[in-house]
């Protein structure tokens, strides 16, 4: 299987007659965009916004940040079961708007529920474009699309965030579309099978096992996750890494899904890091499983077992990366798979999250278990902060948000979306001193 | 940078075990091991003053002795204060963790001191003080105040040091968010290979075994026993009369179910930010199971029921606190004669 990604790279999103990427410079007819994402009646009305690094702009709630790609023509369809007609994702050539970015918002619904921040009623994830906080965020560097879709007040809350993450999708698609036919600035070729290095033959077998759902907060029937599907009663199943890094996965919608995007499932920073040293002849890169954390403890203990199953006698891994869906209750599920893991022989390496609101070491140590002593430490960020820029503009999906958002006067980095991330994207490490 | 160092009667040259009962005075510029200390700043660096005290009259008089480092301190405009190294003298580490925990809290200005680890002031002040591990050999007086004066710079520039193991200061038991240059992704890769090569690697949690906890003894006759119910699932009555939050629960909460033979859902409401609270604000049985134990009670399984339940929120709890109001719950407990105790989780 090989996946071809053709990189154009933009600096630059302009409004215009007609969607086009001349050079860097992608134009868009946000009005032909606008009525694309009207197509799904339970909206009323979608704003769009451009923003850039540097612009004195807050954007919230965040529902999900994704980056512009789109298939080559005859290569099979985009974010298959979610928007195209289901069919493998990872083969082909797709095109992608390397520093644009789609960030749909969330603006919960009239009278009712304001969006993701509004169960734990504070500040939910922020998109930060100028000051200390855009600097430590992936994504304070990317042009950025902003949608914000405004559903019928009489659509319940479940189909509101199904049509969010449509037009997410959607918007995503309909961008980077205007680089088909155009000659990508670089391509990238990741193909397990492509080169037959010499030292590649004794080097270890190397998997992923990623958590790519938690029902820890509940699922919602038309949740769309993996291949469009919501992951309810899922086991772990082999999904090779070019479906994970080609749109066959998306981020849920749990509790706002704290330092997890798509963005990251496009560019996941593990896959491509495996990838790197699979292509180094360093590592045999064996494959990946997509599991997901349970609220039963049933499911922990035959999910783990399962997922340890494939990575052991299928993919014959000797070492394995676990990482965990966002949350405190989701570590159980992946210490409980490393430990069968090493049971079985496999080494492991796991990524925890730190939100001890205490800053006490005995509040991180998570899990005590023999052999798993591999363990990096990403922090949410509790105690880090920044004074919020003043802003001259924020985009978000109603007046309440709104107005605080511009009222800010701190940034916690807990909620400044692209600082911590749970796929291995962040470098702001809780360290023990 | 300008530094203010303290030591004791020993290292200011006043003598031993016999002049420990000198009370504190100052010196301008440096004296004795402050003279190395200055050497081995950067060139910027001056130690402007110098506080020198007996061992034992600081272990008498802590308040003053602390009062005169703070003054000295706030005089001196000082960027940074130095204490010890300290080695093994206990009551010298003990003065020093004071002072050096004083000046930093108080006055915002940061410190560091050295000492071995068998050195009470370590224990004492580990959490609050940056405590370089100074061994206990003397002869290595250089190599302590070069480590000392390393950190002590890095902290006076306003930089946070890195990992204790790196900069040869004992842990503080604290966690720090700091960004680093490799993401974690990188990191997990980093850690996975050398495990696979059989080197070494420092996980970034610190990984301590337990001992598993003994069970407890079987009640030994349930028929005659006062069974509670207790909760870290966040059941509270509608309205959270003690207003246990979502996460970081401080506080508890009893409530009465003496005339309950079940609980209506109506009454009840659920304040837990950790699970999905549906089953639950349907049926609160699905975490407290009254109905079962009255039931249980009918039949004369248990019993009794105790009047009433305690619950809190289990939900991103720190450890310190979760142990206080486990202890808290379980006193109220035993003074109303409960026996035995259902705990039932998320």
């Amino acid at each position: 299987m090989a996946l071809s990604l053709a990189f154009h790279p933009v600096n630059r999103i302009l409004s215009s007659d007609k969607t086009n990427l001349e050079g860097e410079v992608l134009t868009v007819n946000i009005n032909e965009l606008r009525d694309h994402l009207l197509e799904d009646h339970r909206l009323e009305s979608v704003d769009l916004e451009i923003v850039y690094p540097g612009d004195r702009c807050r954007v919230g709630y965040v529902f999900d940040v994704l980056e512009p790609r789109a298939k080559a023509p005859g290569d099979g369809p985009d974010f298959p079961g979610i928007l195209g007609p289901l069919a493998p994702a990872g083969r082909g050539t797709t095109h992608v708007l390397r520093g644009a970015a789609v960030t749909v918002v969330d603006g919960g619904q009239p009278g009712g529920e304001l969006g993701y921040a509004s169960r734990r009623g504070g500040v939910s994830k922020v998109l930060e474009m100028s000051g200390p906080a855009a600097e430590a965020s992936a994504y304070g560097g990317l042009a950025h699309l902003v949608v914000v879709p405004h559903a019928f007040p009489e659509v319940t809350r479940h189909a509101v965030l199904n049509s969010l993450r449509l037009a997410s999708v959607k918007a995503a698609v309909y961008l980077a579309r205007a680089a088909a036919g155009k000659t990508p600035s670089y391509t990238e070729v990741f193909d397990l099978d492509s080169s037959a290095l010499e030292q590649r033959a004794t080097a270890p077998r190397v998997s992923y096992i990623g958590q790519v759902h938690g029902h820890q907060h509940g699922t919602e029937t038309d949740e769309h996750i993996l291949y469009g599907g919501n992951t309810v009663g899922m086991m772990p199943v082999l999904l090779h890494p070019n479906e994970w890094l080609d749109g066959a996965v998306v981020i849920s919608y749990s509790w706002g899904a704290r330092g997890l995007e798509t963005y990251f499932h496009q560019n996941h920073p593990i896959i491509l890091d495996l990838y790197r040293l699979h292509d180094a002849g360093e590592i045999v890169l064996a494959g990946a499983v997509a599991t997901v954390s349970s609220d039963r403890r049933d499911e922990i203990d035959r999910n783990s077992m399962m997922a340890a199953n494939i990575a052991k006698w299928d993919l014959k891994a000797d070492g394995v990366v676990l990482t965990k869906y966002v949350g405190g209750a989701p570590h159980t599920d992946m210490f409980e798979t490393a430990r069968v893991c090493e049971e079985l022989g496999i080494k492991t390496v796991a990524l925890v999250s730190d939100t001890a609101l205490d800053r006490r070491w005995e509040s991180a140590t998570l899990m005590n278990i023999p052999g798993v002593d591999a363990v990096v430490n990403h922090s949410e960020g509790v105690d880090v902060s920044w004074p919020a820029n003043q802003v001259e503009r924020v985009v978000a999906g109603n007046p309440e948000v709104v107005s605080k958002l511009a009222q800010l006067r701190e940034l916690v980095a807990v909620n400044v979306c692209g600082v911590a991330n749970n796929q291995g994207a962040s470098r702001l490490r809780s360290m023990l001193v | 940078m300008r530094v203010v160092h303290y030591i004791n009667q020993f290292f200011g040259g006043l003598g031993g075990e016999e002049h420990a009962n000198i009370p504190q005075e100052v010196r301008a510029g440096a004296v004795g091991p402050g003279r190395l200390l200055t050497q081995l700043l950067p060139d910027t660096a001056e130690v402007v003053a110098t506080v020198i005290c007996g061992d034992n009259y600081a272990a008498e008089h802590l308040g003053q002795v602390t009062a005169t480092v703070l003054a000295q301190v706030t005089d001196a405009h000082a960027d940074l204060l130095v204490a010890g190294p300290c080695f093994q003298a206990g009551r010298y580490g003990i003065a020093a963790g004071a002072v050096c925990a004083a000046v930093h809290q108080q006055l915002g200005v940061p410190s560091v001191t050295a000492m071995s680890r068998e050195n009470p002031g370590v224990d004492l002040y580990r959490e609050q003080v940056y405590i370089v591990d100074s061994g206990d050999d003397v002869g290595q007086m250089r190599d302590v105040l070069a480590r000392m004066a390393l950190l002590g710079t890095k902290l006076a520039n306003g930089e946070d040091p890195s990992s204790p193991a790196e900069m040869g200061y004992f842990p503080k038991g604290l966690l720090r968010s700091q960004f680093v240059d490799k993401t974690a992704a990188e990191r997990l890769t980093d850690m996975l290979l050398a495990k696979l090569r059989g080197q070494p690697y420092e996980p970034e949690v610190p990984i301590e075994i337990a001992e598993p906890a003994a069970p407890p003894l079987p009640v030994a006759d349930l028929s005659k026993a006062t069974v509670a119910l207790v909760t870290d699932g966040g059941l509270v009555p509608k309205g959270n009369p003690d207003a246990i939050p979502l996460a970081f629960a401080k506080v508890w909460g009893a409530y009465n179910i003496a005339d309950k033979e079940a609980l209506n859902a109506e009454e009840y409401d659920v304040s837990h930010g950790g699970y999905d609270n549906r089953p639950v604000r349907t049926d609160p049985h699905r975490l407290l199971p009254v109905d079962v134990l009255r039931g249980l009670e009918r039949d004369g399984v248990i019993g009794g029921l105790h009047p009433e339940f305690l619950s809190t929120t289990g939900n991103l709890n720190p450890i310190n606190n979760s142990r206080r109001m486990g202890r808290e719950m379980a006193q109220r407990l035993l003074n109303a004669g409960v026996d035995a105790v259902i705990l039932t989780s998320t």
